[in-house]
């Protein structure tokens, strides 16, 4: 009921100031991808024409790609949440051993890219030279390979492996929190495991398993490291393919023909983004928190526990291991062959010399690390101002700020690049890593609020207020009390920043230009050239720089929550 | 110091709808008191209280603290409350989780850039004043609820200020310590000059620890007085009923002696002292406080207000019985003390101490 109030100049400038902020780095790109899809060109803005439309919505292709894209997001849905089901189900109710194998599937996979997961797929599974594809011809003298990577079914089981950790993070809090009498009370009815599983358990978490399904839908939708990959070699185009073929291939780029697809994919990811909001706001009706702080009996597995735990000790293994496993040894061999003595004996330092001569791979490493940790460091300055005026100011001016900071989340990338392109070739920024900086903290602000702002929350009003009734003006509070209140927060933001600009892909395969070339735009264009050697070297690189970058915020993480209990001064 | 509140309003917006905190609030408070708000809750209370320290801004009116005026929205005054030079006990405690008990009570001195051995003297003494001696350098996180109020205190009284604020601060602690604690607050802020603003919504608590109390209704204050003043004169209902248990019984006044009104209520003409009553023949409400209630085990009525009645119901509530008595229609409370022999159906007497006889205006 009672609001902070916001007399002080400082304090009522800022929440115009962000919301100016703001609203820049969300809606331009979105307007100048409207503008843009009624232009005739970046040359010629301004102009209206239908022309883009029609010449992209008749394209007879079109079809085809949209039924693509569909049968991807919904397939990749499926299988990251029925994987998911299954291992929230073991971790939660089964007496599996080694449960700690499940926290690391939850959160390590998030750490490898997904360009690079993606492509140490293409290593093992490709039709031409795939590992695996090798061996088995090998071991049956077959013709052909019996693998295709490079076809929807592949390019659905490689993006539903890497949204796991996301449909598990939904999935897993709601099966451990709902009430077990309910199903408790099933069994007693006479019913078996099966049972109560098929009709008590699921049906209580279909909230859970509907929001989970909506939110990997949403990601593959923005997804462009599979559909780059896998799809492109194979001809399976999707959205975001078919955007970025538009404008990266072919004699000219028509960046207006772009912007005219690309609002459907933002219409699309606008549809689902609400259903998702719908979904997550009714669930609170279904699923029933029990405050009773007992564990459930846990179900004795018997003879399923050792086929069970190799299932998940391989899914581990593959989500994990074998990424960085198959990148590393394709690093060393001179070209793709199964591993023997011979492949053992020719492996060379050849493409890591090779990259570490590489002026343009070097300097992409050089560019992505900038971006990590500047980018990083403003992402976080701004987030922190926009987290504290979104809990901590709550007037209605701060609620505009709040729904607008959230409205990038899930925009498709390579769509939030098209439009952003539509504006800075007007500005000098255009291909700097300037642009870049803007294009990333636009798109990835919602993922530096969320840790802020739940940091916020657990801040009481009266810390502070006491502190101003103290004589702490309000430079004063945020130094002594509210920042270092805040340090697991802002390191937790810093880090989700930085390592998701360091593997940047989607905004970057539009704005990244000569000269301003990251990480992962050089890895994609290492593999649509085949060179798998030189590609492994550099994203060996790439996972060890987000890698050090995390680490070492994560030791100055935890530096300064040392010493901020230390007395200051004394 | 003395504070002076002048018309103060203040009004919330929530959901469409318009909420009046203040209405019109006009106060002193005389310095070097313990004063207290007390009101049920959304009161505006504390809405008052962070208007005084300046966490609030009303929406007109003037706030004066000693000499200096602290708002005024006709001469556009605002001191921010970093600038106003008071301190505040918050119901939470508010003590800063990641600093020891020595940085969260020097806070205000480091914030006043005091030079460090004067800080280190002054939280010394503090400390030794709450009984805290020796826990400097205990994190804020390891203390009891009991010890983080004190350093809460510790806090507030460390810059030696002339004005102190509390927010419900024994709010959230056990019953058993709420007591001691309340005692002991008592005899600290006697020991000091300073004026001190209580707010609560526990009469004990107002009763027992002020000077003087204001109590306060839908933002408005409705009463102010000595807390005996509170209790035994208030002619309001609101008030009566919200500082104690009491019973009201209507009737009309009939005649006015030397010694007070005489009134015919429902259970008999009944005598009360001390009172300045309306004119004969108006209707009235006259409370009676149950320890004004004397049960007697008599068959017959003797003396003046003295009416036959019985025993209703019984409940036995530790220190005392509570017994409901019915005189005809009426049903009393009365509080019984735990030895007298009595059981549900008997037959009493019981008289009304004209003293304890309150008209209720209407």
């Amino acid at each position: 009921m009672s609001r902070s109030l916001s007399i002080y100049g400082t304090r009522r400038a800022l929440t115009p100031i962000l919301i100016v902020m703001v609203g820049f780095l969300t809606i331009c790109p979105v307007a100048m991808l409207l503008l843009g899809s009624f232009s005739e060109g970046l040359g010629a803005f301004g102009t209206f024409t239908l022309e883009k439309y029609i010449k992209s919505y008749t394209d007879p292709e079109l079809i085809d790609i949209i039924v693509n894209t569909l049968v991807f997001i919904v397939g990749s849905a499926l299988v990251a949440t029925s994987l998911a089901l299954f291992l929230a189900y073991l971790n939660t109710r089964s007496n599996i051993p080694f449960k700690f194998l499940f926290q690391i599937i939850s959160i390590v996979p998030m750490m490898i890219p997904h360009i690079l997961f993606a492509v140490s797929w293409a290593l093992l599974l490709n039709p031409s030279n795939g590992l695996i594809n090798l061996l088995l011809k090998q071991m049956f003298n077959l013709e052909h390979s019996p693998f295709n990577i490079y076809s929807l079914p592949g390019m659905i089981l490689v993006e539903g492996l890497l949204d796991l950790p996301v449909a598990y993070l939904i999935i897993a809090p709601a099966m451990a929190s709902f009430d077990i009498s309910l199903e408790e009370s099933s069994k007693v009815c006479g019913s078996s495991n099966l049972r109560t599983l098929r009709k008590i358990t699921l049906p209580i978490l279909r909230p859970a398993i509907l929001a989970s399904i909506t939110l990997v839908a949403i990601r593959s939708l923005e997804s462009f490291a599979v559909p780059s990959a896998l799809g492109m070699p194979g001809r399976v185009y999707l959205l975001s393919t078919h955007i970025y073929r538009i404008i990266a291939t072919g004699f000219s780029a028509d960046y207006g023909k772009a912007a005219a697809v690309g609002m459907s994919a933002l219409a699309a990811s606008i549809t689902l983004i609400v259903l998702y909001r719908h979904l997550t706001s009714e669930r609170e009706k279904y699923v029933t928190i029990s405050s009773r702080g007992y564990r459930p009996a846990l179900i004795d597995l018997h003879g399923w526990k050792v086929p069970l735990f190799i299932i998940v000790a391989l899914l581990c293994f593959t989500l994990i291991v074998l990424p960085v496993l198959v990148l590393l040894y394709t690093s060393f061999v001179p070209y793709s062959m199964v591993p023997s003595f011979k492949a053992f004996g020719m492996m060379s330092l050849k493409h890591w010399l090779s990259i570490l001569k590489d002026p343009v791979s070097l300097l992409s490493l050089k560019n992505s690390l900038f971006l990590g940790i500047v980018g990083a460091t403003l992402g976080v300055i701004l987030t922190f101002f926009v987290s504290y005026t979104i809990v901590k100011v709550r007037t209605p001016a701060s609620g505009i700020l709040e729904s607008l900071s959230f409205l990038s989340f899930s925009f498709p990338g390579i769509v939030i690049g098209v439009g952003f392109m539509w504006f800075f070739v007007r500005t000098p920024l255009y291909a700097t890593l300037g642009s870049l900086l803007i294009g990333y903290i636009a798109t990835y602000l919602p993922y530096g609020i969320r840790p802020l702002t739940s940091a916020f929350v657990q801040i009481h009003r009266d810390l502070e207020e006491s502190s101003r009734v103290c004589g702490g003006g309000m430079f004063y509070t945020l130094r002594r009390i509210v920042v270092p209140l805040l340090i697991p927060g802002i390191v937790s933001a810093w880090i989700l920043m930085a390592s998701m600009f360091v593997r940047e892909l989607s905004v970057s395969v539009v704005l990244s230009r000569p000269g301003n070339e990251v990480l992962a735009v050089q890895i994609l264009r290492f593999a649509e050239d085949g060179l798998w050697g030189k590609l492994s070297a550099l994203g060996i690189l790439m996972i060890l720089a987000s890698t050090t970058l995390v680490v070492l915020a994560s030791i100055v993480g935890t530096r300064l929550t040392k010493l901020r209990g230390e007395r200051e001064g004394v | 110091m003395e504070i002076q509140i002048k018309d103060l309003n203040k009004n919330y917006f929530s959901e469409g709808k318009t909420i009046t905190a203040l209405s019109n609030v006009n106060l002193t408070i005389p310095p070097n008191k313990i004063f207290t708000l007390l009101g049920p809750s959304g009161c505006g209370k504390t809405t008052l209280l962070r208007c005084i320290v300046g966490l609030e801004m009303p929406d007109s009116g003037e706030i004066r603290i000693g000499e200096e005026i602290v708002w005024s929205k006709d001469r556009e005054i605002f001191i921010p409350p970093e600038r106003r030079g008071l301190s505040m006990v918050f119901q939470t405690y508010a003590i800063w989780p990641h600093m020891d008990v020595f940085d969260n009570v020097a806070f205000p001195l480091q914030v006043r850039n005091e030079p460090k051995e004067e800080i280190r003297k002054k939280v010394e003494k503090t400390l030794r004043f709450v009984q805290l001696e020796g826990f400097e350098n205990r994190p804020a996180t390891k203390l009891s609820g009991g010890q983080q109020q004190r350093v809460a205190l510790a806090r507030a009284l460390a810059p030696e200020p002339k004005v102190i604020l509390f927010d419900e601060p024994l709010s959230n602690l056990d019953a058993k310590l709420r007591e001691e604690t309340r005692k002991e607050l008592r005899s600290f802020l006697s020991k000091l000059k300073i004026t001190a603003v209580y707010v609560t919504h526990d009469r004990i608590e107002a009763l027992s620890l002020s000077d003087t109390i204001a109590v306060m209704k839908d933002g408005r204050i409705m009463e102010i007085g000595t807390p005996k003043e509170i209790y035994f004169d208030s002619e309001q209902q609101f008030v009566v009923d919200f500082v104690g248990r009491t019973n009201l019984i209507e009737g009309t006044i009939v005649s006015i002696e030397n010694d007070g009104p005489r009134i015919k209520t429902p259970i008999g003409e009944m005598a009360c002292q001390k009172q300045m009553a309306p004119p004969i023949g108006s209707p009235v409400m006259v409370s009676v406080r149950p320890e004004f209630i004397t049960v007697k085990i008599e068959k017959e009525e003797k003396g003046r207000n003295t009416f036959r009645g019985k025993v209703e119901s019984l409940v036995f509530i530790g220190e005392a019985y509570e017994g409901e008595m019915r005189v005809g229609e009426t049903r009393l409370i009365t509080k019984i003390a735990p030895t007298f022999n009595l059981k549900e159906g008997d037959e009493v007497a019981l008289q009304i101490d004209p003293k304890g006889c309150t008209l209720i205006r209407q």
